[in-house]
């Protein structure tokens, strides 16, 4: 029998959403992405409260999901990295998930937990198998050639400086990567006629170097990646101004942000943090942004 | 060198106990006001959690007051507690205050380096019986918390059970060695026994879960104990400082035992660590209803990562387990008033239900 596996396009898919893809077409098991954000997105996922945006989001991606699947495939991430946690929102998703939908099929929520060792990536990629009917070596199989193919791919070139205004863009790639949630913020900025430095462009290196900077290691994984990258694009001096950007109430970027801020200031680069939520307005943003480019080339004048 | 550490409900007692006993020069900090917290609120990041706030603005009131020294917390995550003090000491350093912060990280070479400072000061026995009476100051103070949420629904004027609180708190505060300290809790213990009480009330019991800091610091919470024993209720919070320290940091058998059950009771709903006190907020709700409460009341700071997650779990928790659950978030901008109202209408709700039922 055919399954059906549903992806939720939201938080954890922009990391991993492409290895998952190839891992299940290895498996010969249909992977169904739902379709990319939309305000009825938003609307449908409002259903939990206080809760940052991209959660919200990507309830609103498991509502699409939720008729049209077998399963869902909502692992619990609880650590991509020794001695890091991913996020308390992430580890508690599949609980939140069914508490809230009562009618969902039933879910592909094994646990991954690399904190104390990176074996037991491989212990949940049996366990994912296992449920759907396949034997271990087969899973593991697929998990590798998924990953082998990722390699392949070839990342972006980095692009020379140019003559005007560079802007370092920073932020989850769950916000800058999903047109809705961002606003499509790099579009904006590239219409004021800036270039945007995005973190794909800061290699891992280079991130994990810049760290050192701060005094005391961060313990969320992709926050440490998140401030990695913009406390290189601050101390290399490739930019002329920063943009954080964040979701309104999300835990950790209110610290990291600070913290990334203090680091900013230190060094005299310009920072914006631009807080989004569901009740961000279009003009209001293009406003700020445009408030903001100007002040950095009149800056870059003067200098 | 003058020490000072953040405030957090009667946990001032303990720690003045603990640093003043192996001779160190002690700066309370001082009570916390509006002051405090618009402090705190000016310095921090927008959406840090109010305990981040508070302790901020605590923390510039003792420095400005000539503390050199700030004694605190680290963590691992993943609550954002553990990330505080790197946090807070860019801020303060920048505002301009010379000081040095100590961060004492859950890992055993950090304990060991704090220690070997404090004994420093007046050497390794001086510390084990400061460590001892700390000890006993906790268990007694939290032991006076919990009769109080007794009595205080069951004395004739429920503002006898504070004033012997008071006094009995700052008895505890000038005991000096262990034996003293026990004879004070004697001695008030008879004292709120003593206390003319309505005998033939069955008071509500609601149980309260949640953030530590909400539930224990009362400026924070609006002092939400105490007034929900004017409305007449017997509050049961689930975690103590003690509890807390005997769970997870001294690590007794009992303690872990029954944390481990609520771990359990949680499971269903929740199947994992989440950071915080999330998981027990779930555990202990469904370990309440099994034990007959009529109602449980969650208290976090806004935006804080765990609560929010089990609140979210907490209203399936509540429909199948069938206990009324009433969450409150608490930041800068709550009022006592509003408070009130929702704890009087969820009061009455549950006093409704209560007649219906029987």
């Amino acid at each position: 029998m055919a399954f059906r596996v549903g992806i939720p396009r939201g938080l954890l898919y922009y990391y991993y959403g492409e290895i998952w893809k190839r891992f299940f077409e290895q498996l010969g098991i249909e992977a169904v992405v739902s379709s990319a954000t939309t305000k009825e997105t938003i609307d449908k996922g409002n259903v939990i409260d206080e809760v940052c945006l991209p959660l919200k989001v990507y309830f609103g991606h498991v509502c699409e999901l939720e008729e049209k699947v077998d399963f869902l495939f909502i692992p619990r991430l609880v650590s991509a990295a020794y001695g890091q946690y991913s996020c308390p929102k992430m580890m508690g998703l599949p609980d939140v998930v069914r508490a809230n939908f009562t009618q969902a099929p039933p879910l592909l929520d094994m646990t991954v937990n690399l904190r104390k060792g990176k074996y037991d990536l491989y212990r949940a990629v049996v366990e994912l198998g296992d449920r759907l009917g396949k034997k271990p070596l087969a899973s593991l199989l697929a998990w590798r050639k998924a990953n082998v193919f990722i390699a392949e791919t070839i990342p972006e070139k980095r692009q020379e400086p140019a003559m005007g205004v560079t802007i370092g863009l920073v932020g989850h790639p769950y916000i800058l990567n999903d047109r809705e949630i961002s606003q499509d913020i790099s579009g904006k900025l590239a219409g004021i006629g800036v270039q945007v430095v995005k973190p794909e462009s800061v290699t891992e290196k280079e991130a994990n170097e810049a760290a050192k900077y701060l005094t005391k290691p961060i313990f969320w994984h992709y926050c440490s990646r998140l401030a990695g990258v913009a406390l290189s694009l601050i101390y290399s001096r490739r930019v002329d101004g920063l943009i954080f950007v964040t979701s309104f109430a999300c835990g950790p970027d209110s610290l990291v942000g600070e913290v990334v801020g203090w680091h900013a200031r230190q060094n005299h680069l310009p920072m914006l943090m631009l807080a989004l939520d569901e009740h961000s307005g279009d003009t209001g943003l293009v406003t700020r942004l445009e408030a903001f480019c100007d002040m950095l080339g009149r800056r870059k004048q003067l200098c | 060198m003058l020490i000072t550490f953040p405030h957090m409900g009667t946990f001032n007692i303990v720690a003045k106990a603990l640093f003043g006993g192996v001779g160190l020069q002690v700066l309370e900090p001082p009570p916390m006001t509006r002051k405090t917290l618009e402090l705190g609120v000016k310095y921090s990041p927008e959406t840090a959690c109010l305990p981040f706030k508070i302790t901020l603005g605590s923390f510039l009131q003792s420095l400005s007051l000539g503390a050199d020294t700030i004694i605190t917390c680290g963590g691992e995550g993943p609550c954002r507690l553990g990330y505080y003090a790197q946090v807070q000491k860019d801020i303060l350093t920048e505002l301009g205050y010379d000081f040095q912060l100590i961060a004492i990280e859950p890992k055993l070479r950090e304990i060991w380096q704090v220690a070997k400072r404090l004994a420093g000061a007046g050497g390794w026995y001086k510390l084990y019986a400061s460590l001892k009476t700390a000890g006993a100051k906790l268990t007694v103070v939290d032991e006076l918390e919990r009769r109080s949420w007794y009595y205080r629904p069951r004395a004739k004027e429920w503002g006898q059970v504070d004033n012997v609180r008071t006094e009995a708190l700052a008895a505890i505060d000038a005991a000096n060695d262990c034996s003293a300290i026990y004879e004070v809790m004697q001695r008030f213990q008879a004292k709120l026994e003593n206390l003319p009480c309505r005998c033939d009330t069955s008071p509500l019991r609601i149980g309260l879960v949640g953030e530590i800091y909400c539930m224990l610091d009362s400026f924070s919470n609006h002092d939400i104990i105490k007034r929900l024993g004017q409305l007449g209720v017997e509050v049961y919070g689930t975690t103590l400082l003690s509890d807390y320290v005997r769970t997870h940091l001294s690590k007794k058998r009992g303690a872990l035992k029954a944390y481990q059950k609520v771990v359990d009771l949680a499971s269903p709903y929740l199947g994992h660590y989440i950071g915080g006190h999330g998981i027990k907020s779930i555990g202990y709700t469904v370990q309440l209803s099994q034990l007959g409460f009529d109602g449980i009341i969650q208290v976090f700071p806004f935006t804080c990562m765990p609560e929010v997650i089990a609140k979210n779990i907490l209203s399936e928790v509540s429909s199948e387990n069938h206990i009324p659950v009433l969450s409150l978030a608490f930041d800068e901008h709550t009022g006592t008033e509003g408070m009130v109202t929702r704890l009087e209408a969820f009061v009455d709700l549950l006093s409704y239900r209560k007649k219906k039922m029987k």
